[in-house]
């Protein structure tokens, strides 16, 4: 992922207005890449000078091209300018600091209406959780690097995924410009009041108006005659869960209904997606549960402590194969292949899980492509699935498919920091069980940038004694929790402005509320 | 490329012509690696045998070559072979069923998947449907075809690789480190779920939800029909649960002829033939593995050199129909008898069934069922891949 290079504005501009017309990009890409002058501006922080030309314009608001359009350069400028940061954010970096006497009063104010009107820091805190105590990171030297010749311009177009995402979600600019270009797109399409607090109905309890009997009938669809097996699959369909996707589900079925003929009903057929999206979900569950060696799932023992792991495994195909009949009824061959990618996708993931990678930009897009493949596919492509059995319109195909995919990475991004800040009678599951597993989430990588003697402890997959709590502890003495939910914000807004494309309506709005949630959700 | 070859990428690392150790789960895999694949075949009268095979794979067109180049160059094999690597040396069950692939594609035997293509061909284009389709036919089959062939193969060898999972629980000290064996079921769900994922995605190309729906069932019967297996395996003192014949008959139809008959079912829909050609040959897919599985729970009480000590599946036809006539407090005795120290003496249990009427009952349940399959074939027209498909049920209800 090589993308916002630096070189003169017009250029990054150029680059980006590229992006944005780009549809097809890694499945995971970022919304919308933003040139990360917010990062550049700030010398000295961690991972930012490199790649950087000394003639780089130092991003005022003034010196940013005129091309964009309006909406574009409202939200472009506050990266330019560079940071009000420290006054706002909590665990400001030294770099950013040092920038901080540039900061202009008008984005501050802007920030600081948004963040009140957002309810503060989207995360709760909660047991072991502690505001980052920053110790300046030990990283920032060695990564000043020399000063640039010219030609590093060029070098630096390759600028690293890492520093380039880092740069994103780290500068302070770039909350403000994200909740900036969120006010200006939105309060076109009048979703802005969710941003002033105004409550719709719980999205939960919208979603459920369709989902009666939901576990009930998933149950039927697991025609099983022996109990034992029976009783093994249905274990994770007792109605005690979040049922997170089918609600998305059936929520997008209404909203793509709605939008396409003002049809306030939910098909038969895309109600069975929401049966599917779970029951695929649950087959992964217990599959994943065997390979993780896991022992609590939900506040319960998982399928694999209770029965063993080879009736576990069994159960798992079992709820796969129920989940491909119900599929097959559907009797649309589109649905089926849109879902079969999701079958597809998640064994994937769980490949790229199994591997590392060494260099750490090419490790945050593993990351990135993990998370898609495991959580966002499922939700962006049954999202697809309902709005293909309700819309003809290929448009509307696409922003189903962007929101799922938006919110599942931001669901899997925030899933991933509870693992650090919740603890396990919250989550129902262990924390730090990623760690445990030796796998680096997106807190962990962002930690390792400033503090990078925790990169041989992610070579080595936290194997060594101690390792756990040490890298648990650098992970919180960091900003990669704050970071990891910005980044996840990022994802959000961008889902919300995908879903803004359609027709008004109460499910619209719950699916806009429902991202929201998904950000400040505490297990 | 076929499957097997390309799994045999995995074992070329596993020191496949090593020595067969006798493994604390030798029995289970024993009855895996007869009673769950077309394997123990080659055991017996193998020159018929493969002759009748190597006969049918010419009338198909070209070897059976399934799994396509897809599957083949994508990264997760690699990454699969990589990380089975690192098995070796471990006592991972998937070890042996990797060699159990190796050892089928020296025979190329991958069964279900020719039977597949050859009732294709014996079914030929569908008269109601001739205006299409006719330009991507092969030696008489649809390419869809022989997609289907593929999958059937690809869903049967994920539940050969997903039924080799250990319980970490009733691990002995013996059986090696914890986390080799945590390891080892990781890379087998991995496989499994790969190679079934590769199914799901072949399947969804076939653009024909029915046929989506047959073969999704079938695994689902299929998932069952493993689990009885399973759970027959595990149990203490070698009593086995008087399940009786009919019962029986219903699990082996899950393990063993649902894949099989629901697929030759899919391929006839897939041409376009009418209900009851797919009956006929789902008939046809559903009799001729019964009586290939009774056949093959037949080898240890008819082979005319056996090695004595050999163990054989306390819940194969023979076995539960001899304990059927007996009656269960008999039978319990008969094992008792034959069990020294906990120790059960197989042959001289075998001995004790040879002079029942068990054996005989299963050729007899072998023959009924070979002779419903050569019924259901008579609806087809007379060619080249009929008796093809008759042969092999010549092959399996030989018993002299």
């Amino acid at each position: 992922m090589t993308a916002g290079a630096p070189g003169s504005p017009e250029r990054r501009a150029g680059a980006r207005e590229r992006r944005l017309a780009q549809t097809e990009g890694p499945a995971w890409s970022l919304p919308v890449l933003e040139p990360a002058a917010g990062r550049r501006a700030a010398p000295g922080s961690s991972g930012q000078a490199r790649g950087r030309a000394p003639d780089v314009p130092r991003g005022r608001p003034g010196s940013a091209p005129s091309g964009a359009s309006p909406g574009r350069s409202g939200k472009r400028r506050p990266a330019w300018g560079p940071s009000s940061s420290c006054a706002k954010f909590p665990a400001p970096g030294p770099g950013r600091r040092t920038a901080g006497p540039q900061a202009e009063p008008a984005p501050r104010r802007g920030f600081q209406t948004l963040t009140m009107a957002s309810g503060g820091w989207p995360w709760r805190r909660c047991c072991s959780w502690r505001p980052a105590a920053r110790s300046p990171g030990p990283g920032s030297p060695g990564r000043a690097g020399p000063p640039r010749t010219p030609s590093a311009a060029d070098a630096g177009a390759q600028m690293s995924y890492f520093n380039l995402v880092k740069s994103l979600t780290s500068a302070f600019p770039h909350r403000y410009s994200m909740s900036r270009f969120h006010h200006t797109t939105l309060a076109v399409c009048c979703c802005s009041k969710t941003q002033s607090g105004e409550k719709y109905t719980d999205p939960f309890k919208l979603g459920w108006r369709h989902l009666n009997g939901l576990y009930e009938d998933i149950r039927k669809e697991l025609l099983i005659s022996t109990t034992e097996l029976k009783e093994m699959s249905e274990y994770y369909f007792d109605g005690k869960g979040k049922a997170f996707r089918p609600v998305i589900v059936v929520l997008m079925a209404r909203a793509c209904n709605i939008h396409h003929n003002n049809s306030r009903d939910v098909q038969a057929s895309q109600r069975s997606i929401a049966l599917i999206a779970e029951m695929i979900h649950t087959a992964s569950l217990v599959h994943d549960d065997v390979i993780d060696d896991a022992s609590s799932r939900r506040g319960k023992h998982t399928v694999n402590k209770i029965w063993g792991e080879q009736k576990a495994v069994l159960a798992g195909d079992l709820i796969l194969s129920a989940a491909s009949i119900a599929l097959a009824r559907i009797g649309n061959t589109t649905v089926i292949s849109i879902l079969t990618q999701v079958i597809e996708d998640l064994v994937r993931g769980e490949f790229l899980q199994l591997g590392s990678k060494e260099n750490e930009n090419e490790r945050f897009a593993h990351y990135l492509e993990k998370t898609f493949k495991k959580t966002a596919s499922l939700i962006a492509n049954s999202c697809k699935a309902v709005s293909v059995l309700g819309c003809p319109d290929p448009v509307v195909h696409e922003i189903a498919y962007q929101y799922g995919k938006n919110v599942g990475i931001a669901f899997q991004l925030i899933d991933d920091v509870l693992d650090f800040t919740s603890c396990s009678d919250q989550m129902g599951k262990p924390t730090s069980a990623d760690l445990k597993l030796g796998l680096a989430t997106g807190p962990v990588l962002f930690a390792c940038q400033q503090f990078p003697e925790m990169n041989a402890m992610i070579m080595r997959r936290f194997s060594l004694p101690g390792d756990v709590d040490r890298a648990r502890q650098y992970v919180l003495q960091s900003d990669g929790v704050q970071q990891t939910t910005y980044l996840a914000q990022r994802y959000c807004h961008e889902a919300v402005r995908e879903i803004s494309k359609l027709r008004p309506s109460p499910e619209r709005e719950a699916l806009i509320q429902l991202s929201e949630i998904v950000l400040t959700r505490d297990k | 490329m076929s499957l097997r070859q390309l799994l045999l990428r995995l074992p070329r690392y596993l020191g496949v012509s090593g020595s067969p150790r006798r493994l604390w789960w030798s029995s289970s895999l024993d009855t895996i690696s007869s009673v769950g694949s077309w394997r123990g075949q080659s055991s017996r009268s193998p020159a018929h045998w493969n002759q009748v095979v190597s006969e049918a794979e010419k009338i198909v067109g070209y070897p059976t070559s399934f799994m396509s180049l897809r599957c083949l160059l994508s990264d997760e094999l690699s990454n699969i072979a990589m990380q089975v690597r690192k098995l070796v040396g471990t006592q991972h069950p998937l070890l042996t069923t990797a060699r159990g692939l190796v050892h089928d594609s020296r025979h190329n035997l991958q069964l279900r998947g020719l039977v597949v293509l050859l009732i294709s061909k014996a079914a030929g284009p569908s008269s109601m449907n001739t205006s299409c389709q006719n330009y991507d036919m092969v030696s008489g089959i649809y390419s869809c075809q022989r997609s289907l062939a593929e999958i059937t193969e690809l869903i049967h060898t994920a539940l050969l690789v997903h039924r080799g999972i250990v319980n970490l629980n009733e691990l002995q000290s013996s059986d090696g480190l914890l986390k080799d064996m945590q390891f080892g079921n990781k890379i087998a769900i991995l496989s499994g779920d790969f190679l079934l994922a590769n199914a799901c995605n072949g399947l969804a190309l076939l653009q024909n939800t029915k046929v989506v729906e047959l073969l999704a069932s079938a695994l689902m019967d299929l998932v069952q029909g493993v689990y009885h297996e399973n759970s027959a395996l595990a149990k203490e003192n070698h009593i086995t649960e008087d399940i009786g014949i009919s019962t029986w008959k219903k699990q082996t139809f899950l393990s063993h002829g649902a894949l099989l008959a629901k697929s030759c079912q899919a391929a006839m829909e897939l041409a376009k033939h009418d209900a009851d050609v797919q009956d006929m040959a789902f008939q046809y897919g559903k009799h001729m593995a019964m009586s290939h599985k009774i056949n093959s729970d037949l080898q240890p009480f008819i082979k005319e050199k056996t090695s004595d000590s050999m163990a054989f599946n306390l819940n194969s036809a023979p076995v539960v129909l001899h304990q059927e006539f007996l009656g269960r407090d008999l039978w319990i005795k008969q094992i008792g008898e034959a069990q020294e120290k906990g120790r059960l003496d197989y042959a001289k249990l075998r001995e004790t069934i040879k002079a029942g009427k068990g054996v005989t009952s299963a050729i007899d349940l072998c023959r009924y069922h070979g002779n419903k399959a050569l019924e259901a074939l008579e609806s087809f027209p007379p060619s080249e891949a009929r008796s093809a498909l008759e042969n092999i049920v010549f092959a399996v209800t030989r018993f002299s």
